[in-house]
C-alpha cells in the first residue's frame, strides 16, 4: 500500500492550518511556565535584588531577588545559592525551606532560591519532564513548585557556539555549557546573560564579604560525585569537620576535593575569585537520571522507580536505593548539612558564627515530609 | 525456581516492554506497510506509545522532542546550501577531476584519496548525509567508470561518510556521550582518527582497491568524464567559500573575547553567500531550493526521531532499553554495545549516542573516558546503516540509483562488522592506546 498523497494548495493550506494549531496549543503549555516561583519569606527577610550587586542585569530575566536576614548578634555570613540547576528540585525547595522557617540569632543569612532563574521557565527537550510538582502541605493542602531545565531558557540566550572556551581560564566545553550558571562563573560584565548573571552572583559574594557559600545540587544516582560535597582548599578543613558529624550520624556522605583544572564551576571559581568558602553539595535525585523509567511528578516527590530498583540491584549506582528516593529525604540531607556547616564555623573562625533556629532537624523533615514546614500559597 | 524466574522477567517487561515492542511494530508496519515517510511513521510510533501508556496525545512533548534537534536540523539546512553552493560553482569537481588525474596511476593512493574525498563533508558538519549527497553523489559516476560496481559504490559511499561523520573535528554523536558525563569535547581528535583512520583504510582496500586494480579499458570514457569536470578550473576565487568558512570557524575558537559567536549555521550561510564572488555563475535561489528539498526528509527524520525519543522517555522505554543492556553480564556487556548501539541507530544514531551511549560510558568508567567515547560513537554512527532510517545507507543507495537498499547493506556487512570490534578494541585497550597518543 502507498499512502503518499500529491501534494496541491489545499493539502499544503490543510497541513499549514494543523501546524498553526500546533503551534498554539503547545505555546500555550510553555508560556504557562513563564512565571516567577511565589515563595513566602518570613517576615524577618528583607528582600532585595541581584541587579544590586551587578546593574548590568538590571531588567534583565537574569535578574532575580535576593533574600538577606539579619541576627541580633554580629557574626558571619552564609550563602544559600539554591536552584542553580532547576531540574534539580531538592536545591530549591531546601532554599524555600530556610526562607519560609529560619531565624537568624547570629550573623547574617542570604538565600537566593532561584539562581539559574532563566531555567526555570522551560523542560529540557527530549527529557519528557513534568513542568512542575506538587507538594503536600501541613494542613493537606498542595503547593506547586516549578520543574525547569540545567540550561537557561533558549529565548534568553541562542544560539550557542560549537565549543564554549570559558573566558578566563580558556578551557573548552560542550557549546551548550555557556547556558549552565555552573560553568560560567566567575562570570563577565560583557559576556552573555548567563554569564553577566554569574558576574552578579560573585559580586554578591565580595561586595557581602559571604565567609561560607553554599552551591545546591543534585545529581543522578549513576553518577560518581553524588551523595557528595564538594570544597574548594579553602574549605576543606570545615568540610571534613562536617563530613564526619554527617557520617556519625548514620547518613553516607562522600568528601570530594574541587578539581583544580574543572574551571567555571562555583566551588573552584568562588575560591579562587573571592575570598569566600565555597560549598557545593549533591544529592541522589532519580528524576534527572539517564537510567529511569516512567517520568513523570510522582518521580520527582518519591524518587521511586523500577529501572533504579534493577540498576541498584546491578551495582550500577553510587546511592543506597532502597526502591525509592524521596525529595523530601533529598531535603533533609541538604537541610542537615548546611545547618552543621553554619554550627561549625565558628570552630574556623570564632567570630564568624552563625545561628539559626526554626529549621527542623533531618528526622523531622524525613518523617514529617518537607511539605510539612512549607506556607500554604495564597 | 523457573517460575520464579519467569515471573521476575515479566514484572520487569510489563509495562515498558510491551511499550517497546508496540512502539516499533507501529512505525515498521507504517514505514514498510503503508510506506509512510520515516517521518511521519515515527511520531505516529510516538503517539501510539503515549496512548497506550494513558498520556494521552501529549502535544506539549511531542513539540518539545521534536525541538531538540533544532540546532542539527539547521546545521544540516545550511550545511546543505554551502555544499550545493561548491558543487554549483564547480568547485567539488575540480578537486574530484585534480584527485583522480594526480592518482589515477596509482590505484592505491587513488583509493584513500576518494574516501579522504567522501569523509571530508562529514568531517566539517558532522553529518553522513551531507557526505552522502555532496562529494558522495559527485564520485559515485567516476567510481563506476573505473569499474566499481553500482552497490559496492554505494556501499563504500556509505562507509566513507559515516567514517567522516564519525572522524574529526566535527563529532556530534561523541559530543552527546561526552555531555552525559559532563566531559568536554576537547582531545578528541587523535582518538577518533585512531577510530576511523584505519577503518576507512580497510574499507576502501576491500570495496575500490580491487576493481581500480583489474580495471579494463574504459580509459576514453573516464578521460571525457574528466574533462567535462575540469571545466572549471582549480583558483584562489574558486576555493573563496571554503577559505571564508574556514576563517569563521576557527577565528571564534582562537580569539574568543572578540569574535562575535555567530553560530555554525550563520557561518555556512555567509560562506555560501562568498559562492557568489568566485567567478561562475549560479542561482543561488535554485541552489538553497535543491539543497533544502535534499535535506528536507532528514530533517523530517530527526524532528520524528526527536519525539520518539521524548515519548520513549516518558514512558520509561528508555530506562527499560538502558537498564536492559547493563543488566548483559560482563562478558556480553561488549557484544551488548556492539550490537544494541546498531541496532538503536534504526532510530537515529544520535539517539543511539544520547540513549545507550552515555549508560556504556558510565559502565566503563576507569577506562580512558575520551577513547572509550570516541569508540562507542564510532559504534552508534553504525546505526546510520541500519534500515529503516539508514541515513547514510539509502542516501548512498539513491545515489548510485540501486533501488534496492539490502543488496548494499550486503556489502557493507563484512566492513560494518570489523567496524564494530574495531570500536571494541578500542574500548578493551583504551587505556593503553591513550598512553601512546601524544598529548
Amino acid at each position: 500500500m502507498n499512502y503518499q498523497i500529491k501534494g496541491s494548495r489545499v493539502t499544503a493550506c490543510i497541513l499549514l492550518a494543523l501546524s498553526c494549531l500546533v503551534c498554539f496549543v503547545a505555546a500555550k503549555s510553555f508560556t504557562s511556565m513563564w512565571v516567577e516561583e511565589r515563595v513566602y519569606p518570613v517576615e524577618e527577610f528583607q528582600q532585595k535584588k541581584l541587579s544590586d550587586y551587578f546593574s548590568g542585569i538590571k531588567g534583565t530575566p537574569a535578574d532575580q531577588p535576593v533574600f538577606i536576614q539579619k541576627g541580633e548578634e554580629e557574626g558571619g555570613t552564609v550563602l544559600l545559592l539554591c536552584g542553580t540547576h532547576p531540574n534539580e528540585p531538592a536545591s530549591n525547595l531546601t532554599g524555600v525551606l530556610f526562607l519560609e522557617n529560619a531565624k537568624v540569632e547570629r550573623g547574617r543569612l542570604i538565600v537566593i532560591p532561584t539562581a539559574n532563574i532563566m531555567g526555570f521557565s522551560h523542560n529540557g527537550p527530549q527529557e519528557g519532564h513534568p513542568q512542575g510538582y506538587f507538594i503536600e502541605l501541613a494542613d493537606g493542602s498542595k503547593r506547586r513548585f516549578p520543574y525547569g531545565n540545567r540550561l537557561s531558557n533558549p529565548i534568553y540566550q541562542w544560539p550557542n557556539p560549537d565549543i564554549y572556551i570559558h573566558p578566563s581560564s580558556g578551557q573548552n566545553l560542550s557549546g551548550k555549557e555557556k547556558s549552565n550558571l555552573n560553568r560560567c562563573y566567575p562570570g563577565r560584565p560583557d559576556g552573555s546573560i548567563t554569564e553577566k548573571m554569574a558576574y552578579a552572583i560573585v559580586e554578591l559574594i565580595r561586595k557581602e564579604k559571604v565567609d561560607l557559600a553554599f552551591d545546591l545540587h543534585e545529581a543522578s544516582p549513576e553518577y560518581p560525585v553524588v551523595n557528595a560535597i564538594v570544597a574548594h582548599e579553602r574549605s576543606m578543613e570545615l568540610a571534613a569537620m562536617v563530613t564526619m558529624e554527617i557520617e556519625a550520624m548514620g547518613i553516607p556522605i562522600r568528601l570530594e576535593p574541587s578539581p583544580k583544572n574543572l574551571h567555571g564551576l562555583s566551588h573552584r571559581e568562588w575560591g579562587d575569585f573571592t575570598d569566600t568558602m565555597p560549598i557545593l553539595m549533591e544529592t541522589g535525585n532519580p528524576s534527572q537520571g539517564r537510567l529511569r523509567g516512567r517520568t513523570n511528578e510522582d518521580l520527582v516527590v518519591t524518587g521511586k522507580d523500577k529501572c533504579y530498583s534493577r540498576a541498584f540491584d546491578l551495582g550500577k549506582l553510587y546511592i543506597p536505593y532502597d526502591g525509592d528516593q524521596p525529595l523530601s529525604l533529598r531535603v533533609a540531607r541538604h537541610t542537615n548539612a548546611v545547618m552543621l556547616f553554619m554550627e561549625n564555623l565558628e570552630f574556623i573562625n570564632e567570630e564568624k558564627g552563625l545561628t539559626v533556629e526554626g529549621i527542623p532537624d533531618f528526622e523531622e523533615i524525613v518523617k514529617k515530609g518537607v511539605g510539612h514546614f512549607l506556607a500554604a500559597s495564597n | 525456581m523457573g517460575h520464579g524466574w519467569a515471573v521476575k522477567i515479566m514484572e520487569w517487561f510489563w509495562p515498558e516492554g510491551f511499550y517497546t515492542i508496540a512502539m516499533l511494530a507501529t512505525f515498521a508496519i507504517g514505514a514498510f506497510s503503508f510506506r509512510l515517510p520515516i517521518a511521519i511513521a515515527m511520531s505516529i510510533a510516538a503517539i501510539t506509545g503515549a496512548l497506550l501508556s494513558g498520556s494521552g496525545i501529549p502535544l506539549r512533548h511531542l513539540v518539545e522532542g521534536a525541538f531538540g534537534y533544532l540546532d542539527t536540523i539547521l546545521i544540516i539546512a545550511t550545511a546543505m546550501i554551502f555544499m550545493k553552493t561548491v558543487q554549483k560553482i564547480g568547485l567539488l569537481e575540480a578537486i574530484a577531476a585534480w584527485v583522480i588525474r594526480k592518482f589515477r596511476n596509482v590505484p592505491l593512493l587513488l583509493s584513500l584519496g576518494i574516501m579522504v574525498l567522501i569523509m571530508i563533508p562529514g568531517m566539517i558538519t558532522g553529518s553522513s548525509t551531507a557526505a552522502v549527497l555532496t562529494t558522495g553523489a559527485l564520485v559515485a559516476p567516476v567510481l563506476i567508470k573505473l569499474g566499481v560496481p553500482a552497490v559496492k559504490t554505494a556501499a563504500v559511499i556509505a562507509m566513507g561518510a559515516i567514517y567522516g561523520m564519525i572522524a574529526p573535528p566535527i563529532n556530534i554523536p561523541a559530543m552527546i556521550i561526552g555531555g552525559g558525563i559532563d566531559m568536554p569535547y576537547v582531545g578528541f581528535g587523535l582518538p577518533l582518527l585512531v577510530c576511523t583512520v584505519p577503518l576507512a583504510i580497510f574499507s576502501a582496500l576491500l570495496l575500490v582497491y580491487p576493481h581500480f586494480k583489474s580495471r579494463g579499458n574504459d580509459e576514453k570514457a573516464l578521460e571525457e568524464e574528466l574533462k567535462r569536470m575540469e571545466t572549471t578550473r582549480l583558483s584562489f576565487r574558486l576555493f573563496l567559500p571554503i577559505f571564508v568558512l574556514g576563517i569563521l570557524m576557527t577565528g571564534e575558537r582562537v580569539f574568543p573575547e572578540f569574535w562575535p559567536s555567530l553560530g555554525m549555521p550563520l557561518d555556512f550561510l555567509i560562506a555560501s553567500l562568498c559562492g557568489l564572488f568566485s567567478g561562475s555563475s549560479w542561482n543561488p535561489l535554485n541552489a538553497a531550493t535543491e539543497a533544502i528539498d535534499d535535506a528536507l526528509p532528514v530533517m523530517g527524520i530527526l524532528m520524528g526521531v526527536g519525539m520518539f525519543i521524548q515519548v520513549m522517555t516518558l514512558i520509561g522505554v528508555r530506562g527499560f532499553v538502558v537498564v536492559s543492556a547493563l543488566a548483559l553480564p560482563a562478558w556480553l556487556l561488549y557484544v551488548g554495545i556492539a550490537t544494541s548501539m546498531p541496532l538503536f541507530g534504526a532510530v537515529s544514531a544520535f539517539g543511539s549516542a544520547s540513549v545507550l551511549g552515555v549508560p556504556f560510558l558510565l559502565a566503563l568508567l576507569g577506562r580512558n573516558e575520551i577513547m572509550v567515547g570516541s569508540a562507542l560513537s564510532l559504534i552508534a554512527g553504525l546505526g546510520d546503516l541500519m534500515p529503516p532510517t539508514a541515513l547514510a545507507g539509502i542516501f548512498a543507495a539513491q545515489v548510485v540509483g540501486e533501488k534496492n537498499y539490502f543488496k548494499v547493506l550486503k556489502h557493507c556487512l563484512i566492513p560494518g562488522a570489523v567496524t564494530a570490534l574495531w570500536g571494541i578494541a578500542v574500548i578493551l585497550g583504551a587505556n593503553y592506546i591513550a598512553s601512546m597518543l601524544p598529548y
